[in-house]
């Protein structure tokens, strides 16, 4: 034992320097290595839920209301049945004229899983006022809408492999009209398809895939996310460079639209749209939703769309 | 009611200046006989100018102080014989006896104390400034003053000291620059030898661009602002070079395991011109490269470089030349998590020639070149983002000092400074971590503009009791047919209440034409700066400030009590959903709007003897009001911190030992964290998913910050080859318990689950530093 402490003086005394050295690059390495320590954060207490309200009224077409209650952020219910807001009353009136609205549901073939809303029976009418009236758990909400947007009539729609916007690169479609002038306008491209799983949708890039569709064709009514308005550009020609959602190869048809929106709707999905941006990309500032109705988180308003173009994908996607 | 207050003390500004002026001209007219001791007062083992050193008539109770150039005026009713004492900080009093029969030129030479002064005379010679000077928020840190105060990873760093004070805090961790009194890091004005430096800061905030051993002395003002400074909102750091050894040559070094630096310098032409010459450099890109995982390419470096000549071409004149060199370089990558690569670099040099017209009137006049860059790409979840911010300054000022009398310090001036601007930025998707520069600055536009000032400032004596600093500063801009004059009315009073006592009162008004625009989202410095335009508004400040000072103990012990209120209109910030793009129109991508800071800050500081620290402690409240942010609803300021502490001590235990210590804490920082979510649903699109709900903006707290750092310092005198020299061994450890400081969270939406997750970032552990000093 004393033989062996004799050594391990004379090491330590012959090799004083070196290990001095070496120990301290082990400790500078070990703490600039150990740089980044994550520690779960708490979240924000005392956020009671809100009823989120979602309307669109289309001429000619039977209004739906998408009813749904806000979770805590850190909540891990995602699904829409788990999230509908069930026993609401729902009335839309127009003069003195009423239509109660009553829950159904759709399936959702691309993503499995029931949509649940409440469904008028009275079609929505061009040039007319609607109130929205919604009781849920004790509470009224309120919200009006006037249905007097110009549709406009669309010159064509060419195809394009690739555009760049503040978004990156994509591929997609351009679309041609005139805008009306006069008054202030907002636009937003739609896309009807009949797909099946073959044609993956934008987010299977996040690893999800759609199963229910069992090989046959759905329709899938395709949204623009960005919202186009005639600012600057009265009455002119306008461009709309649009990205797809979904794949597609050469032959592929589609009935191409051009939605024009009231102005509540379109600074609602246009927040939606610089939100959903902020939340994929780290540096861009956070987005407020600004609710259209008091009370509640939400939209009421009213879309006219244009007639309808055919369009033929001339070429496979990149 | 404040805001009445404050209106009523813009009239009162403008009125005293007038006063003052006139019993000025009146007193030089009417005045007996009387005659100026002048002169420079300088070290008198190197040469170096002794800035703020005291030269005091005992038996007529009148006194005055050396000016950043180190030259003094006292003007004196004529007498017999009287003395004259010369003191200043760690020099040995020099007490002169003349006849005031005529005008002295008396150059003094300033023997640096060893320690072997009795106490009594120490105690003496200590200074009661803090209760006497009628201006408030001012702090002089004599550089070797600096060098007993607590090392952090073996260097002195003033930076680091500044943060140490009431009414200064620091961001959050890894971000450089400092807030004080609610303000932005873009509304603190850094001076080094007048020229302005946009960032001075290395390393994540932990050292400051600054060497201190190529530094004199350093002036930190926070509140009631003298009208000779002016140009941003919340403070001023005026930060004078070292001129350079003029009699004998001298090298000074130091080795640490996070940098290296030496000094060299040396006359030129002995008491007539010399040099100095200051360079550093860190190691760790070279240290860390072996030792890196695979996949991780991590590198940091940075260097300063400072460089000045002086030369005394006559007894009236001299001149100077000084130039400095700063960047850094930091790059981080690995597969997973952000990655960066932030460059960033200023460049400074002045020229300035100072002419004596008479005892009483002393001139500066400068030329001063000034660029910084930066640089800064981020990778965060496939998104990449980069800004590029790029000022070129040339400036002149030419700035005169009045001594009518010992009552009146009189300084006004000029200066213009013309800038080119390019900012620029970009954000975009991209396929991979690749952090290659994608802004084409090419397609960025430059702006240039002018900024121009006048001011006259009054520092004077009305009686015994009461004092006043008095000043009036007219700034102005100009840049593409959009102009913007000002105001600013500066007034500091002193009613001393007993000899060791006094209460103070300021009102100051600031414009700032350039700002810097924060992100609230990024977690690596993405700021630009821009220069006011016809619709950004200049920021615009308006502060009162009220302070009880107290000295006890034959100025041993200083105290003091602040409070203040603050208002800053004109405030920028990106609007919500902001992108960079490049070429962007700025005006399109800001909202406006205003904040306000209140607080009050203690201090108590013991100056001398073995024990030697202070204790600051600072409780505050800003706000901001954004009418597109928030919902028009004010919240909390990004870096609002109710409660700052710091506890400074250093005690020396014996002639080599000296142990030190700081231990801070503050409360966390702000951040917006998100309340709820909600499903937008309607089929496939890209629209669907789950979007957030925010209640308000500024709504969740980091982690409270607490940090101890403590050190060692061992000094012996040494030889090698029979040559003597100094020697200090520095043993630190920064972050001794090892906090997990906050700093940024982020938050994440597993794609699969749809389960948000959010996170805190630290980033720096413990850190020991061992650092070797010498000096010959």
């Amino acid at each position: 034992m004393n033989k062996m402490i004799g050594l391990y003086r004379n090491f330590v005394t012959n090799y004083k320097n070196i290990i001095i050295f070496i120990l301290l690059i082990i400790f500078i390495t070990t703490i600039i290595l150990s740089c980044q320590k994550e520690i779960v954060v708490k979240p924000v207490s005392g956020y009671e839920s809100q009823l989120f309200i979602e309307c669109i009224l289309f001429p000619g077409e039977i209004p739906r209301v998408y009813l749904s209650k806000s979770m805590p952020y850190f909540a891990g219910e995602v699904i829409p049945q788990q999230l509908f807001a069930r026993g609401a009353s729902i009335r839309i009136l127009k003069d003195s004229e009423e239509d109660i609205l009553l829950a159904d549901s759709t399936f959702d073939r691309f993503r499995c899983r029931w949509i649940p809303f409440y469904k008028g029976s009275v079609s929505a009418e061009f040039g007319r006022t609607y109130e929205l009236v919604v009781n849920y758990d004790g509470q009224t909400y309120r919200a009006t809408t006037t249905i007097d947007q110009k549709s406009v009539s669309i010159d064509s729609v060419i195809y394009t492999p690739e555009f760049f916007d503040i978004f990156g690169g994509h591929d997609g479609v351009i679309l041609y009209f005139s805008d009306t002038p006069g008054q202030d306008n907002y636009y937003r491209f739609q896309m009807n398809r009949m797909i099946d799983n073959t044609r993956l949708h934008a987010h299977e890039l996040d690893g999800l895939v759609s199963d229910c569709t069992e090989g046959k064709k759905f329709l899938s009514v395709d949204l623009g996310r960005t919202i186009f308005s005639d600012e600057n550009v009265d009455g002119q020609a306008m461009e709309l460079y649009v990205e797809v959602s979904f794949e597609y190869q050469a032959g592929d048809s589609a009935w191409v639209y051009v939605q024009s929106l009231d102005k509540n709707s379109a600074e609602f999905f246009s927040d939606l749209d610089l939100q959903l941006q902020s939340i994929k990309n780290p540096f861009v500032e956070n987005v407020f939703l600004k609710s259209k109705i008091e009370g509640a988180i939400g939209i009421f308003g009213s879309v006219v769309r244009s007639d309808s173009v055919l369009f033929i994908y001339p070429q496979d996607n990149p | 009611m404040i805001i009445k207050f404050m209106k009523i003390f813009h009239r009162v500004t403008i009125n005293l200046l007038l006063f003052a002026i006139g019993i000025t001209l009146y007193t030089q007219s009417f005045a007996q006989n009387r005659y100026t001791i002048s002169g420079t007062i300088v070290d008198n083992e190197s040469g170096e100018t002794l800035i703020g050193a005291n030269v005091y008539a005992p038996e007529l109770n009148k006194g005055a102080s050396t000016n950043t150039f180190g030259f003094y005026s006292l003007t004196l009713a004529a007498t017999d014989s009287i003395n004259v004492v010369f003191t200043y900080v760690g020099y040995v009093p020099q007490i002169k006896k003349v006849l005031l029969d005529q005008d002295l030129q008396l150059e003094i030479q300033l023997k640096p104390d060893i320690g072997q002064l009795q106490e009594v005379v120490i105690q003496s010679t200590i200074s009661d400034e803090n209760v006497e000077r009628p201006q408030m928020g001012v702090v002089e840190i004599p550089i070797k003053k600096i060098r007993e105060l607590p090392f952090i990873l073996g260097e002195p760093d003033v930076l680091k000291i500044v943060q140490l004070l009431p009414g200064v805090q620091v961001g959050n961790e890894g971000t450089t620059g400092y807030h004080v009194r609610g303000g932005n890091v873009d509304q603190n004005l850094v001076l080094l030898d007048g020229a302005t430096v946009y960032n001075p800061n290395h390393l994540f905030g932990l050292f400051s661009t600054f060497n201190s051993r190529a530094l004199n002395n350093v002036t930190f003002v926070s509140g009631g602002f003298p009208a000779y400074y002016g140009g941003r909102l919340s403070s001023i750091l005026d930060v004078t070079m070292k001129d350079g050894n003029n009699q004998k040559f001298g090298l000074n070094g130091g080795i640490g395991l996070i940098s290296t630096q030496l000094t060299l310098e040396g006359p030129i032409i002995k008491d007539k011109a010399s040099y100095i010459v200051s360079g550093r450099r860190t190691y760790l890109d070279l240290l860390l490269r072996p030792f890196l995982p695979e996949g991780n390419e991590s590198d940091y470096q940075f260097y300063d470089l400072n460089a000045k000549i002086n030369w005394k071409i006559s007894s009236k004149d001299r001149l100077y030349l000084s130039f400095f060199n700063g960047k850094d370089n930091a790059y981080y990558k690995e597969t997973k998590g952000i990655n960066y690569r932030i460059l960033f670099g200023n460049t400074t040099a002045t020229l300035r020639w100072n002419h004596l017209f008479n005892s009483k009137l002393f001139l500066n006049t400068s030329l001063i070149y000034n660029k910084y860059q930066q640089n800064v790409a981020a990778v965060q979840d496939n998104y990449f983002s980069q800004v590029y911010t790029g000022i070129n300054d040339i400036n002149g000022k030419i700035e005169l000092e009045y001594f009518p009398n010992p009552d009146h310090l009189v300084k006004f001036g000029v200066l213009y400074t013309n800038h080119r601007f390019l900012s620029g930025g970009k954000s975009e998707l991209i396929a991979t971590n690749n952090l290659s520069s994608k802004l084409n600055i090419d397609n960025v536009d430059a702006d240039n503009f002018n900024e121009y000032a006048f001011y006259i400032n009054d520092e004077f004596r009305i009686s015994s009791k009461l004092s006043a600093n008095i000043g009036v500063r007219v700034p102005g801009f100009i840049s593409k047919g959009t102009k913007y004059n000002a105001i600013e009315p500066r007034t500091s009073l002193k009613f001393g209440l007993t000899s060791s006592s006094s209460i103070k009162a300021a009102y100051t008004v600031m414009n700032q034409y350039l700002h810097l625009i924060p992100s609230s989202t990024a977690s690596v410095p993405t700021d630009i700066w821009i220069p006011s335009t016809k619709q950004t508004k200049p920021q615009l400040s308006q502060q009162v400030a009220l302070g009880y000072f107290r000295n006890f103990k034959e100025n041993i012990i200083e105290s003091s009590i602040e409070v203040y209120y603050k208002t800053m209109d004109n405030q920028v910030l990106f609007r919500e959903g902001n992108q960079l793009v490049e070429n962007f129109d700025i005006d399109s991508s800001l909202v406006y709007g205003k904040g306000w800071s209140y607080g009050a800050e203690f201090l108590i500081k013991k100056n001398t003897g073995i024990l030697t620290g202070w204790i600051a402690y600072t409780i505050s409240k800003t706000q901001q009001q954004f009418d597109d942010l928030n919902f028009s609803n004010s919240f909390d300021f990004k870096y609002d911190r109710t409660h700052v502490i710091s506890i400074v001590g250093s005690y020396a235990i014996n002639e080599r030992w000296t142990l030190s210590g700081v231990f801070v804490f503050s409360t966390g920082g702000v951040y917006t964290q998100p309340v709820g979510r909600i499903n937008v649903f309607h089929g496939p699109t890209l629209f669907e998913g789950n979007y957030l709900v925010y209640e308000e903006r500024n709504n969740a707290r980091l982690n409270n910050y607490h940090r101890l750092d403590l050190s060692a310092s061992y000094k012996k005198k040494c030889k090698i080859f029979k040559i003597p020299f100094e020697s200090e061994w520095v043993f630190g450890v920064y972050n001794v318990y090892n906090h997990q400081n906050p700093y940024f969270v982020y938050f994440k939406i597993d794609p699969a689950t749809d389960k948000p997750t959010a996170n805190q970032v630290s980033l720096l552990p413990i850190i020991p530093s061992i650092t070797y000093n010498f000096k010959f």
